[in-house]
């Protein structure tokens, strides 16, 4: 027992070397902190994951246990698997419906390089990422004479079908995390 | 009630310890084989450290206080963490010697000391003293509260083996956690037999604090006792049945009661 409350009492000085940056958590995901405290690492998110599009980082560090999603290469398909698996908490159970997938997922918020988008830069006709688009025009709309996307970051769920699926010669959109700046 | 001799209660464990690694090992493979969900995620879904099987939501202990103390009691954690916590409070810290994967490479640890004795390589055995878990697992939970994020899930073998076999099993290499694994394999290997168990594991000290009133016991009977000391030589965890000194560090493994060849010692209730 006093092994135990020495042991704790150390452990209660340990500080975090630095602020970890923000990572796009999969969906569901408590706000960043509280999300790191309840997350057991225990991969069931990514067992369940139909696009594995759930990662884990390879390394060992304080990081090491916690999933984050790698959306360039496999987006999410809003499917919600994996908050239903969760055993923690740590992704809230979201019902696979379509206006509640709308309405609480929020992975992260698109952003788009306009000088790289073929529309905008006169390059192309393109358009992908509004067909893809699960959310429709809450999230992305066509605009002016080139039918350019324009992102509407308060609608998005930042499931990333989009920046699966602009072309490699543009590679105009990036979701990244709400939190701010990756 | 006894169990005397113990074959085959040996066998009954390695069973629980097969489908236990099995569950670790095996259903990560089964997962991404079976991609296109003809693997029935509504069976079983991850390990046996959080396992979901057949609708039953199971999770280790540690994990559940780890993320409690964090601030992340939930009714549904609590309800998921009994059904082993009851076990250990009647079985003591059985989880060791039944369910954890790392034991099957503590078993090539062991093979490849005896090796070593064979061919005369000397190997060391450190005794760390074994209150020291207790202070790992302080630490765990203090550090776990401290620094925001599950320290169990970085340190703890059961944890690092299922996530080292899942990234595994789907094409990412196995990734800093086994180099973890590793450590503890090599330490147990080279420095301290059992070591990691014995002195440091964080689960290992929760379950010997939770099981320490279990009434399932070792029971020695010393009339039929030659003072032959293999049970002592077997035990993994530096228990020592033939001089009647057990202690909460018991796993439950039943190997000295097996190993025992005039039957003095038997697995039981309360000393009758």
């Amino acid at each position: 027992m006093l092994a135990l409350g020495a042991g704790a009492l150390g452990g209660l000085f340990l500080r975090r070397p630095r602020a970890s940056a923000a990572e796009l958590r999969p969906p569901g995901a408590l706000p960043p902190g509280a999300f790191e405290r309840a997350c057991i690492g225990c991969f069931r998110c990514a067992e369940v994951c139909p696009t594995r599009a759930i990662r884990f980082p390879a390394g060992a560090g304080l990081d090491a246990a916690h999933p984050f999603l790698e959306l360039r290469e496999s987006a999410c398909v809003l499917c919600m698997e994996c908050t239903e698996v969760c055993p923690t908490g740590a992704l809230a159970r979201i019902a696979p419906r379509p206006e509640t997938v709308a309405a609480e997922v929020r992975i992260g918020t698109p952003v788009l390089d306009r000088r790289a988008c073929l529309p905008w830069s006169g390059r192309g006709v393109c358009r992908l990422c509004a067909y893809v688009c699960p959310i429709g025009s809450p999230a992305v709309e066509l605009v002016g004479p080139q039918l350019a996307p324009l992102f509407h970051a308060e609608g998005c769920v930042g499931c990333g079908l989009c920046e699966e699926a602009c072309p490699d010669e543009a590679r105009a959109i990036r979701i990244v995390p709400a939190g701010g700046p990756r | 009630m006894a169990l005397r001799g113990g074959r085959g209660y040996q066998w009954i464990r390695r069973t629980v310890l097969g489908l236990s690694v099995l569950s670790v090992v095996g259903t990560p493979f089964l997962a991404a084989r079976f991609s296109d969900r003809t693997w029935p995620a509504g069976v079983f879904v991850g390990a046996t450290g959080a396992a979901r099987a057949l609708g039953v939501e199971l999770l280790d202990p540690l994990m559940a206080l780890g993320v409690a103390l964090s601030g992340g009691a939930r009714p549904a954690l609590l309800a998921a963490a009994l059904p082993v916590l009851l076990l250990v409070v009647v079985l003591g810290r059985f989880f060791c010697g039944w369910l954890c994967p790392y034991l099957p490479l503590l078993a090539v640890s062991n093979a490849v000391r005896w090796a070593f004795g064979r061919l005369g390589v000397p190997t060391l055995d450190l005794r760390l003293p074994a209150w020291l878990r207790f202070f790992v697992l302080g630490a765990v939970l203090g550090g776990s509260a401290a620094l925001g994020t599950q320290l169990a899930a970085l340190v703890y073998p059961p944890a690092l083996i299922a996530r080292s076999a899942w990234r595994l099993a789907f094409g990412f290499g196995v990734g800093g956690g086994a180099t973890v694994v590793a450590a503890v394999w090599l330490f147990d290997t080279t420095i301290s037999r059992a070591g990691f168990c014995r002195s440091l594991c964080p689960g290992g000290a929760l379950f010997s604090l939770v099981g320490a009133r279990s009434p399932v016991r070792v029971h020695r009977v010393a009339a039929a006792c030659t003072d032959c000391t293999v049970c002592d030589v077997v035990c993994n965890l530096g228990q020592r049945p033939m001089t009647d000194r057990l202690d909460d560090g018991c796993e439950r493994c039943g190997r000295c009661v097996a190993a025992c060849p005039t039957g003095a010692l038997s697995f039981g209730g309360r000393r009758p």
